[in-house]
């Protein structure tokens, strides 16, 4: 199916010299510590916890409505450490999705509802489906398809994932456009 | 987005036979043919460890019998195992100079299995050192396995002299089950002088002995009340099979099963139609003739709301994907007659034939040569094609062949940031071509739900896309030539949503 | 890559040995000593994404695809080899319909073009585990007990008995004996239900004493049953697994229908149709295979109620059977048939018996030499 096009409040938005399009309803703490490459993004009521530790995402990247971006932390004996997140390109977050991994690569499809456990590591190209939750530590390959409680590797991402998510955020970017004044 | 999450609507015909959506196709240059994860052979690349991503070479991993020898997973869950450092102790704590010794245990962060739950020790280094636990048949089972061994080797042999002595070949019931023949002489006494070639090492070996006394059930079983959290499931019994363990008090860490690279290959030319990468992090390939590179996507746009016998406006986005431009014709499901005779001919022969294979004709020598070779080395026997079978698509609606054919542009990754407008001469007919930027149009086609279908139907489309394939291999041989063109037909299936209720 | 795979394996020739059960499949390679996977016999449907067993097929074209696929999932996920021009050796049950077989080897022939195939019948090639080369086989499966004596290496066929008792039937029992108990199992789905009484026989149930049995099946019994057990259920809700369910479910094994048939009596007729020389060397070599097999007490069972039916008028005939011993194979009995095809796999039989691709497409099917063997032993 051809995307359709999603339309904005332009006043709602903020939009930065790069192209990143962040709404105006999203909590960004620690915004000095989150670093949007460009053309990302951002739907109301998202979280960024910057406060935490870095947040770093690739061009691209769509994070849906009430998603959450929080770096994960390790327990050490002297007290808990938080870890800097970083995602890659071309990532796709969908709605009220808890993301505590520690790297996200590139074209990756995160659906909604799901729950990435801390310090997870999201390979390229790899796909989560609707309502899975991942295990703290899970390593996801590339190439595979995780679903479940906790999630388990179901099947594999076709060959041509890569090129799937760059056509798919790149047109999302491209239909998302503001609403036009009457 | 249709090919990450959603049912695909746009299925195209494969050479097989089978409908797939376009990410699951490859495009062989080299046959000029679709093909598919069915119809493709598949190969063992390499290996890797799915946890710790890395590349074992295939013969230490047949060494390991598959296993990472790092990544361990939890016999409860089977996730991965975390290792974890805590801090214990000194070993003799009179001692004022001793300090707390660090160690390691494993920990799932799952389901909160420990090492310590099983009594596993610490360990001092994290890289492991984790105890084995080794099979207690394995000495009995050995000597099995050469006892066998030698036996029928020592068959063989004979074989291989009756058959020098040109004697009449007799063929017994029990000879054609394997050693048995032999063992029967051996029991009878009639053993035939042993062949000096031949080492009969092994010892006779002794039966097992059966014994009356079996497993009785535990007294307590009637009385005491079980602990179902202390009983291991099926599932994580299978997961070690050598040991099958019954409580949980039995369950130790298993090593990690690797995973696989595969490359495809075409069962018809031989050539890869994908290869990925080395490296296990990487997502490149270095043969990739991914259908999504070569053949136009189609894509629905918009249809109109489909009721039985009432034609329905249908609008649909070609996505050239190639560097070189394209013509599209679109025509009717009946152009492509050669599959559909095929068909015909497979289903009125007898069902064995349907699968025969079609042998290739310049590879028929190499066939006969590797015969002979074939227990002698593995190099690669060339592969055979299957038939193709019977396409079962309905089609629930006719459509309306447009005459005319339309253009599509080059791919131009640049397009995309260049937003000064674009002028296009295509001469395009209007009452087709709605729309087109850089290598994309969007054209208009008129539907007609056929009057059989019942109301909530799944309404199906077909035809039969027909394109311009420009061939690159040509040109990176001989410079100067053009490159080679030709017209490529695919079929298309498309479903298009459920038959609404009349207008009124 | 298959170059460099070749070189080690002009030593050791690398057998893919693959045991299809109706519930669960082993795989694994030849001249080793348990099985690298046991898996179960089903995939996922990618039409439909639901789990189907390969034995529920449709048609043969339906079967085609299933076991593509599964043999698939095999090889890449399990097994990790490339298939083609690899021997693989194949353990079927004699009762394995010919429309199965033929298909299976359809598929590793054409699709998977595997070198050649070698097919060892269950019965006989779970000997080779214990060196020995007469015995009873008993396999009681997933869905039904076969029992094959084997004399001299070679089966006895016309000696075999079967019943559908598996555990296919002891997990319909499940279901309707908790019904029975649980009056609020209707408001559990069909689903649930399905998925948990495998689990609940393997965890819960156990082989009772026949006296217990009986007394437990009285109106008027004086004996408790063992303990029941609360099975939780999804997080909040639990089913409560009677003691009697917990020690009566393996009854249906030892119930004798209107034929007097049920596990110990079919063993006992197999023993009466072979000659009177072998009789009593097979009651004392009896080997029991299967997953079902597994289940706690059941052998002690199985050799009380043989003891038990022997004194019984009808078997009045094995006066001399004075003993009734069983064989411990090295490996569980789950696997026991697959272990012995992989000892059969590390020889050399399989370059001199098995079928080979050329041979195959020559013939077209694959010989059939149970059903040859079984018209001579008729004519005879």
């Amino acid at each position: 199916m051809e995307m359709r096009d999603v339309t904005y409040n332009k006043n709602d938005y903020v939009e930065t010299a790069s192209g990143n399009k962040v709404s105006k309803q999203t909590v960004l703490c620690g915004s000095q510590n989150i670093v949007l490459q460009g053309r990302v993004i951002v739907q109301p009521e998202a979280i960024i916890r910057g406060d935490l530790a870095n947040v770093k995402t690739g061009r691209y990247c769509i994070i849906s409505k009430e998603a959450v971006i929080r770096p994960p932390y390790k327990k050490f004996s002297k007290g808990v450490a938080f870890f800097p997140l970083t995602m890659g390109d071309n990532v796709y977050v969908g709605e009220k999705s808890i993301i505590n991994a520690a790297v996200v690569g590139s074209y990756v499809y995160i659906g909604k509802n799901c729950v990435i456990g801390r310090r997870c590591i999201l390979k390229d190209c790899c796909i989560i489906e609707d309502n899975t939750i991942l295990a703290p530590e899970t390593v996801v390959p590339p190439f595979t398809r995780y679903s479940g409680n906790p999630g388990v590797q179901i099947g594999q991402a076709p060959e041509c994932q890569m090129d799937f998510m760059v056509d798919f955020t790149r047109s999302y970017y491209q239909h998302f456009v503001p609403a036009k004044l009457i | 987005m249709a090919y990450i999450i959603e049912q695909e609507v746009v299925k195209y015909v494969c050479t097989c036979g089978l409908l797939k959506p376009i990410s699951k196709l490859y495009f062989c240059r080299y046959c000029l043919e679709v093909r598919c994860g069915f119809c493709v052979c598949h190969e063992v690349d390499s290996h890797f460890c799915e946890k710790c991503l890395e590349n074992m070479p295939s013969a230490e991993a047949r060494l390991k019998k598959n296993r990472c020898g790092n990544c361990l997973i939890c016999p409860s869950c089977l996730l991965h195992l975390s290792v974890r450092a805590a801090t214990v102790g000194p070993k003799n704590p009179e001692d004022p100079k001793a300090t707390p010794r660090k160690v390691v245990y494993l920990h799932c962060l799952m389901c909160r299995w420990s090492s310590r739950d099983v009594g596993i020790p610490d360990q001092i280094a994290a890289t492991g050192g984790w105890p084995e636990r080794e099979n207690v048949y394995n000495v009995r089972l050995s000597e099995i396995i050469e006892w066998y061994k030698s036996v029928v080797l020592l068959e063989k042999q004979q074989k291989l002299e009756k058959d020098k002595k040109k004697q009449r070949k007799y063929m017994s019931f029990t000879d054609k089950t394997g050693l048995t023949a032999e063992m029967i002489r051996k029991r009878i006494g009639l053993t035939e002088p042993p062949n000096p070639l031949l080492k009969t090492k092994a010892k006779p070996l002794e039966g097992a002995i059966a014994k009356e006394d079996v497993e009785e059930l535990p007294d307590n079983i009637f009385t005491q009340p079980i602990k179902l959290n202390e009983i291991t499931t099926v599932q994580q019994r299978l997961l070690q099979p050598e040991w099958q363990p019954v409580t949980v008090d039995k369950l130790f860490p298993i090593h990690k099963h690797l995973s696989v690279k595969q490359s495809l290959r075409c069962r018809s030319c031989e050539h890869n139609v994908s290869k990925p990468e080395f490296n296990p992090n990487s997502v490149r390939f270095k043969i990739q003739l991914f259908a999504y590179y070569h053949i136009p996507e189609i894509r629905i746009v918009t249809v109109e709301p489909l009721r039985a016998g009432q034609p329905a406006e249908l609008l649909l986005k070609f996505i050239n994907p190639t560097q070189h431009q394209t013509v599209v014709t679109i025509l009717d499901l009946s152009s492509m007659p050669e599959l559909i005779q095929d068909d015909k001919c497979s289903a009125d022969t007898s069902t064995d034939d349907e699968l025969k294979p079609i042998e290739k004709e310049p590879l028929s020598l190499s066939l006969t040569q590797s015969a002979s070779l074939l227990h002698t080395t593995l190099s690669r026997q060339p592969s055979f094609t299957i038939k193709p079978r019977q396409t079962k698509q309905q089609v629930g609606a006719d459509i309306e062949i447009p005459a005319a054919n339309f253009v599509l542009p080059p791919r131009d990754d640049a397009a995309e940031f260049d937003d000064s407008g674009e002028n296009y001469n295509f001469n395009d007919d209007p009452r087709l071509v709605k729309w087109r930027k850089s290598n994309k149009a969007v054209i208009k086609l008129q539907i007609t739900p056929s009057t059989d279908l019942n109301l909530g139907d799944q309404v199906v489309v077909g035809f039969v896309m027909q394109h311009i394939y420009t061939n690159t291999i040509a040109t990176s041989v001989e410079k100067d030539k053009e490159p080679q063109k030709c017209q490529h037909k695919i079929r298309v299936f498309l479903s298009l949503g459920n038959l609404l209720g009349s207008s009124e | 890559m298959p170059i460099y795979e070749g070189y080690g394996t002009i030593t050791d020739k690398l057998t893919f040995i693959i045991d299809i059960g109706a519930a669960y499949t082993k795989i694994g390679f030849s001249a080793e000593f348990a099985p690298r996977a046991i898996v179960a016999s089903e995939v996922r449907c990618k039409n439909t994404n639901q789990v189907r067993n390969i034995y529920d097929y449709k048609d043969k074209e339906d079967l085609y695809d299933l076991l593509v696929e599964f043999i698939h999932l095999l090889y890449f996920k399990y097994a990790l080899i490339s298939p083609k021009d690899r021997a693989v050796v194949i353990v079927e049950s004699l009762l394995c319909p010919t429309l199965f077989r033929e298909t299976l080897a359809k598929v590793l022939f054409y699709h998977y073009e595997v070198a050649s195939l070698l097919v060892v019948p269950s019965h006989l090639v779970s000997l080779a585990t214990l060196a020995i080369d007469t015995g009873l086989v008993l396999d009681i499966g997933y869905t039904e007990a076969v029992a094959i004596p084997i004399c001299h290496g070679s089966p006895v066929l016309h000696a075999w008995q079967a019943l559908p008792l598996g555990s296919q039937a002891i997990h319909s029992h499940v279901k309707t004996l908790l019904s029975a108990d649980n009056t609020g199992i209707q408001n559990i789905s069909e689903s649930v239900l399905e998925d948990i009484k495998e689990d609940i026989k393997v965890r819960c149930c156990f082989v009772t004493k026949r006296e217990r049995a009986e007394k437990l099946r009285s109106v008027s019994s004086d004996i408790a049953p063992c303990p029941s057990v609360v099975y939780p259920l999804g997080g909040t809700k639990s089913l409560n697994v009677s003691g009697k369910l917990r020690e009566m479910m393996y009854e249906i094994f030892f119930d004798e229908d209107l034929d007097h048939l049920c596990i110990s009596t079919m063993i006992l007729n197999v023993i009466a149709s072979v000659d009177v020389e072998s009789r009593t060397l097979l009651a004392e070599n009896i080997v029991l295979i299967g997953g079902t097999c597994m289940a706690p007490g059941f052998k002690a069972r199985l050799k009380a109620e043989l003891y038990r039916q022997l004194k019984n008028e009808r078997y009045s005939k094995f006066k001399n059977i004075k003993t009734i011993k069983f064989h411990t194979p090295p490996a569980k009995e789950n696997y026991t048939a697959w272990l012995g095809a992989a000892i059969y796999g590390a020889t050399e039989i399989v370059s001199m018996k098995a079928l080979s691709k050329d041979q195959y497409f020559k013939e077209k099917r694959l010989p059939d030499w149970w059903s040859n063997l079984k018209d001579v032993v008729r004519s005879i």
